[in-house]
């Protein structure tokens, strides 16, 4: 079931996941198209979270983003794409490259003291090597050591990738197209910004081979939403997710799109990354103590980085 | 469909499951024949011994990969029409036989080849020289749609449009005598359903004692069509329980576990082998089956998973082998109370589909299958009325061959 709208207030809003905004000229929303955005999401009961560009809005747009309750994304929650001395936002979202990750380690803990939440978004993800496997581990398990002291000296500052496993007792994904649909400037829904990016310079569209070859939406504010395929979308129809515990996977649906050619199926890399992060929340929980969870959030240990090569056995 | 099961019968053939890993060997042939799904056959596109060679060292280097480590193997050639090819296919067989040998591989005694002809060229020396070199690892199937006025209607010259029936049917009874035990197979489309009774006695009275047949998973059906095929397989049931042909003929449309409800987690295996199966191009490209490839796609790009330069991209390959029935199936197909034996093809699935994805049924099928239901039900009824009477019913169980409900 939808519950957010995401409005690209231009085509230059900041990236806030791992897929790169590769647009680099502003076309701001026309206010017409917004209100009718906003009017949409009130209609459908969706919460609006508005993406912003690094310039400032005309004056005009303010009064009418304020129309409505929103997140804003560029400016409350901020967006880094290098490692920052310091984070004055409570909410932070750090896009960084595995290389750089796995490099700057002891610089991004030194970040955790700082924040009430960090998301950390890995940007290139498909280039993942399985010899990566052990670095990996090792800058989540240098995080790890931070978050127990603070959390030994009562701070708790959420790491998207260690800490939201911890409490989850089911999938928590991203849910492009599922409970999340996201408005470009040019008045059209997507599933996710990167669909929309793709289409602006023309990657080859294997959403739907009915449109353009490029085109890439799922409906628009005069129509209204129109996603094909839309159960291929949700978790029940994911045979690789709905049996897996990595519940705070992201889940990639363009992601999934752009290696495996199948919107519900994950890569493995995005699987592989997705299990060191669960076997390194479990080692957070038990440092935490397991008593100190509820039953069911207990990670169990388990003897796959892949549930693809266990697929048989569930 | 899944991967064959080799058939116990024959030593030379290992119980247990064989990949399949076909060569597309050339996109030419010599007919143009009505109902064919390739769209995009051409006489350019021939596989170059280089290319053939490369995908075979490819494939062996790697027996214990998970994607190769079955039992046994069976390298399919098609085309187009594969005889087309025929000097390319021995050399190929030549090699792969080998390199078996050579590299002590397990596959070496248990393989086969497999090949199915239009039968134009069956008798030319090259492709007789080429049989009675491998007739005991070979299965070869003549495609004969049923009487002359089916086949001609249907299976004509490309360019004279003239039909193929004399020039197929002179080359049939060398077939019979090399291979005794092999089928036909027939595709039913909407012109041909009203010859189905007469074409299958047709293809009993040539000799061929299993007729495989089916119905194509396109959207081609009309108004009609289900209550003519209903019509026309009662009427073939008829013909073969009055005149006793159930005792030496099989014809796959009577399948005795046809058309039950099915369960959703017990039953939930996907039909179709596409992903277990390898198809190599003429360009060295791999697909998950032959019906992925470009030439085989209306509306979609092909399919690539990898070639013979660079492997296979296992993440292409992930939507294969995680695909079961229900996900890819509606409520209402999940919930058929004769879906038993409703099959569908992973190619024509992809390609009718409204997004690129293998999860998403084709259903164009539904009402020819629940047709042949009602028919199934009818033959299976009758006969073992008949054979209770003639108190034969045990002695026909215990002796019954095992058909396949459906296949590709």
């Amino acid at each position: 079931m939808l519950q957010y709208l995401v409005i690209l207030l231009d085509d230059t809003s900041v990236a806030y996941c791992h897929a790169d905004n590769p647009l680099k000229e502003h076309n701001l929303i026309p206010l017409n198209t917004l209100r009718k955005a906003i009017l949409f999401g009130m209609k459908e009961n969706l919460m609006i979270q508005y993406v912003y560009p690094e310039y400032e809005l005309p004056e005009e747009y303010n009064e009418v983003i304020e129309s409505i309750d929103h997140v804003k994304i560029g400016r409350e929650v901020a967006v880094y794409n290098a490692v920052p001395q310091t984070i004055t936002a409570e909410n932070a979202v750090l896009r960084i490259s595995i290389a750089d990750f796995i490099s700057k380690q002891y610089d991004i803990a030194a970040l955790l003291p700082q924040v009430t939440r960090l998301n950390i978004s890995l940007t290139d993800i498909e280039t993942f090597k399985d010899e990566q496997q052990e670095n990996y581990k090792k800058a989540l398990a240098t995080l790890n050591a931070v978050l127990l002291n603070l959390y030994q000296s009562d701070k708790q500052p959420q790491v998207n990738i260690l800490t939201d496993r911890l409490q989850l007792k089911e999938m928590h994904n991203c849910g492009a197209g599922d409970t999340n649909i996201t408005l470009a400037p040019n008045g059209k829904f997507y599933l996710c910004p990167a669909f929309y990016y793709d289409e602006k310079i023309g990657i080859s569209n294997r959403l739907n081979h009915h449109k353009p070859s490029s085109e890439r939406s799922v409906g628009d504010l005069e129509a209204g939403l129109k996603i094909p395929n839309q159960q291929l979308l949700k978790l029940d129809h994911a045979p690789l997710c709905r049996i897996c515990d990595a519940y705070h996977c992201n889940r990639c649906i363009w992601l999934n799109q752009k290696l495996t050619w199948d919107n519900n199926t994950p890569s493995h890399q995005q699987c592989v990354i997705a299990h060191l992060e669960r076997n390194a929340a479990r080692d957070l929980q038990q440092q935490l103590g397991t008593d100190n969870f509820e039953e069911e959030a207990i990670i169990k240990p388990i003897d796959y980085i892949d549930p693809f090569d266990v697929r048989e056995q569930f | 469909m899944d991967p064959l099961p080799i058939k116990s019968g024959d030593n030379v053939w290992k119980d247990g499951m064989a990949k399949d890993i076909t060569f597309i060997v050339t996109k030419d042939c010599q007919l143009a024949c009505k109902y064919c799904y390739l769209v995009g056959k051409n006489s350019k596109e021939r596989m170059p011994w280089s290319v053939a060679k490369q995908a075979i060292d490819y494939i062996l280097d790697r027996e214990y990969d998970s994607n190769f480590n079955y039992e046994s193997v069976v390298f399919d050639f098609i085309g187009g029409e594969p005889f087309l090819e025929i000097d390319l296919i021995d050399k190929v067989c030549d090699y792969i036989k080998t390199e078996l040998f050579r590299r002590n591989h397990h596959w070496f005694n248990s393989y086969r080849f497999s090949l199915a002809t239009n039968g134009l060229n069956y008798n030319s020396s090259k492709v007789q020289n080429f049989i009675k070199k491998n007739l005991s690892h070979l299965s070869l199937m003549i495609t004969i749609d049923g009487t002359q006025v089916l086949h001609d209607m249907n299976r004509i010259y490309k360019h004279s449009e003239k039909g193929s029936y004399n020039d197929v049917l002179k080359n049939v009874p060398l077939w019979l005598s090399q291979f005794p035990t092999h089928g036909t197979k027939v595709t039913i489309s909407h012109s041909n359903i009203p010859y189905i009774h007469e074409s299958v006695l047709h293809l009993f009275s040539l000799g061929i004692h299993e007729v495989n047949i089916n119905c194509v998973f396109e959207n081609v059906w009309q108004e009609g069509d289900d209550i003519l095929l209903e019509e026309q397989l009662m009427k073939l049931a008829d013909s073969i329980i009055d005149e006793g042909l159930y005792q030496d003929y099989t014809c796959s449309f009577f399948y005795e576990h046809l058309g039950k409800p099915m369960d959703k987690t017990l039953e939930n295996q996907n039909w179709c082998g596409a992903g277990k199966m390898l198809s190599i191009d003429a360009s060295g490209n791999f697909y998950p089956c032959t019906r992925f490839a470009q030439y085989s796609l209306r509306d979609k790009e092909a399919w690539i998973i990898g070639n013979i330069h660079e492997g296979l991209d296992p993440n292409k390959l992930r939507p294969f082998l995680t695909l079961d029935r229900c996900t890819q199936s509606t409520q209402k197909c999940q919930e058929c109370e004769v879906a038993s034996g409703c099959a569908w093809c992973q190619g024509e699935n992809f390609d009718a589909a409204k997004t690129h994805t293998v999860f998403e049924r084709a259903t164009a099928i539904c009402k020819m299958h629940k047709a042949r239901v009602r028919a199934n039900n009818y033959y299976w009824n009758k006969l073992y009325r008949k054979l209770e009477m003639e108190g034969k019913r045990e002695e026909f169980e215990a002796n019954k061959k095992n058909v396949k409900s459906e296949i590709c």
